[in-house]
């Protein structure tokens, strides 16, 4: 058998040549997990690589030789720690779940699981999905697969860097503000933050549950939407699900692109709007019309997303109390034990927001920040749905920087949440985004990648798949 | 300016203990982050705060309890720190 090139190899090449016999999934697996016995040291995209991959591949190739062949039959992928794969570990990079073992399986693992795929092992993160670089895991930081010297984004940066690193044919992540977004964006490949209640939220671990989207993290828009299309659709477990017509809609007419030029000044680095301004160009020359468009409350995104994800952190994170599951701490009384154990658990970042929510929540603020961010909220989500009157897709860079050097933002927390400026917005309003790669950016010797945020309408991911493919030259 | 007294209440109410260090620290980040934050408040917005966006409706369901088989109740309490016979043990809360 030739030797599988995994540099270029994308989930469709890998299936057809399954189909046709010309490699079995067990090569393709043993394949990856050699790749990642080679970089991972260096990259620390995994904490964990899986022992019975093998095993699963070996099962997938029965099923296949007896013709049940699912959607992802053989296909190698990787999941980001926080979520929940039955009986391995998911510990959300954090100490206070090191040893925790899911106790089921989360709604788009089971999804994929019945589609035949493979996991290969769970990916590094922000503890708890809290960051934008991979700094803030409790088990080390992930390096950028193009530059060790730099961060890989994140929080889903472990998932990022697996498939940049060839040591997967596809990952999974999760995106409450741009964390599948901006760590794609960073290590050059395709990531998809769906409509929000796309996909069920089932078995991945709350960060901010209005906010909140597991996203597939491909290197072709063909494949993210073949993934989307197996991880979507309505399920009882997760109350906020759509049904599956009413997600990955396409437009039935010509996309317009809409570009809100009066929001692409302050603190954007130039390489990443000469590049943005060259991504426009290409569109135009490959015959998308794109038009200015205002969208006026836009540059107050990014404070009320640092209100209201707060305020559902605080929550959220209340299960963590050292009795039911995770690490314990003795006190000198039963409270004390929740005290301990949550400072022994929990990391800066996470505690940071934990005191940020309890603050924009209580008593005396509760107004002035909690009820005023939501009523930005809705003002910024009206100037979306206006804009979508005229344009079908809006366009933006995904971050305002290409990867940064690691430490460069740690003791500045505004810094890093200044990262997440052009994707909060798509949580906020639900709407679906993708980021694209879209060049690079030189450092030294270093080529940094760059990425291109397309958000489209609410339930029209195929829109921006569509666009997106013949963005990437893929139709 | 967030006052110690005021950071020592925040952290007793999320139930974290901070030492002095961190709340020194603290006091410095959330000057920062509030003083970032604290810009909406040149936002006009509408009388009516309690504005929801779109697609959030409340679902209900009925809520009827499910069997799970005695492995996966297994598996549930061995996550537990602490436990005694079928039961998770907590730290006791009288004496």
């Amino acid at each position: 058998m030739n030797k599988i090139d995994l540099t270029t190899i994308t989930v469709s090449e890998a299936s057809a040549k399954m189909k046709s016999g010309e490699m079995t999934s067990v090569a393709l697996t043993e394949a990856y997990l050699a790749q990642i016995e080679k970089s991972n040291k260096d990259i620390n995209a995994y904490l964990e690589v899986f022992d019975d991959a093998i095993a699963s591949a070996k099962a997938s190739d029965k099923r296949r030789a007896a013709g049940k062949v699912g959607a992802l039959e053989g296909i190698p992928c990787a999941i980001k720690d926080n979520i929940l794969i039955k009986g391995k570990i998911a510990s959300s990079a954090s100490k206070i779940l090191e040893n925790y073992h899911a106790t089921y399986d989360a709604t788009a693992v089971s999804k994929l699981k019945d589609a035949g795929a493979i996991f290969l092992g769970r990916t590094n993160m922000d503890e708890f999905a809290m960051g934008g670089s991979t700094e803030n895991s409790a088990f080390g930081v992930t390096r950028n697969p193009y530059d060790l010297e730099r961060v890989a984004g994140g929080s889903s940066g472990g998932s990022a860097a697996a498939v940049a690193m060839n040591g997967a044919l596809f990952a999974l992540g999760s995106d409450t503000g741009g964390s599948v977004r901006q760590p794609s964006s960073f290590c050059g490949v395709v990531g998809l933050k769906p409509t929000y209640g796309a996909v069920s939220r089932y078995g991945v671990m709350a960060m901010g549950s209005s906010l909140d989207q597991i996203g597939p993290i491909t290197k072709t828009v063909t494949d993210n939407e073949l993934i989307f299309k197996t991880i979507s659709g309505k399920d009882d477990k997760d109350g906020t699900t759509l049904s599956s017509e009413k997600t990955g809609i396409h437009t039935n007419r010509k996309p317009v692109i809409g570009i809100p030029r009066h929001f692409l000044g302050e603190g954007i680095k130039k390489d990443v709007l000469d590049n943005f301004d060259a991504s426009i160009k290409r569109l135009e020359n490959i015959g998308y019309k794109t038009v200015e468009i205002e969208l006026p409350n836009i540059s107050y995104s990014l404070m009320v997303y640092y209100i209201v994800m707060p305020a559902e952190v605080s929550s959220n994170m209340a299960r963590f109390d050292g009795v039911k599951y995770g690490l314990h701490v003795d006190g000198a009384n039963i409270i004390d034990d929740y005290f301990k154990t949550r400072r022994a658990g929990f990391g800066r970042e996470v505690i940071r927001r934990i005191l940020l929510g309890t603050y924009v929540l209580s008593s005396g603020y509760y107004d002035a920040y909690y009820n005023r961010a939501n009523a930005v909220r809705k003002m910024i989500t009206d100037d979306f749905v206006k804009a979508f009157e005229t344009v079908d897709i809006i366009a933006t860079p995904t971050a305002p920087s290409p990867a940064f050097r690691i430490g460069e933002k740690n003791n500045d927390p505004v810094s890093m949440y200044l990262e997440d400026i052009f994707t909060v917005t798509a949580n906020l309003t639900g709407l679906p985004a993708i980021s694209l790669p879209s060049g690079f950016a030189k450092a030294g010797d270093k080529d940094l990648p760059l990425g291109l945020q397309f958000i489209g309408k609410f339930g029209e991911e195929g829109t921006i798949f569509d666009v997106g493919k013949s963005f990437m030259g893929e139709v | 300016m967030i006052t110690t007294k005021e950071l020592e209440h925040l952290a007793s109410l999320s139930r974290i203990e901070l030492s002095d260090d961190d709340k020194k620290t603290l006091a410095k980040e959330f000057d920062s982050i509030l003083g970032y934050i604290d810009q909406l408040n040149r936002v006009k917005t509408d009388t009516d705060t309690s504005a929801r966006i779109g697609a959030v409706r409340n679902v209900t369901r009925v809520d009827v309890p499910e069997t799970i088989s005695a492995d996966d109740r297994k598996k549930l309490m061995d996550e537990a720190p602490d436990t005694e016979g079928d039961f998770i043990a907590v730290t006791n809360i009288f004496k």
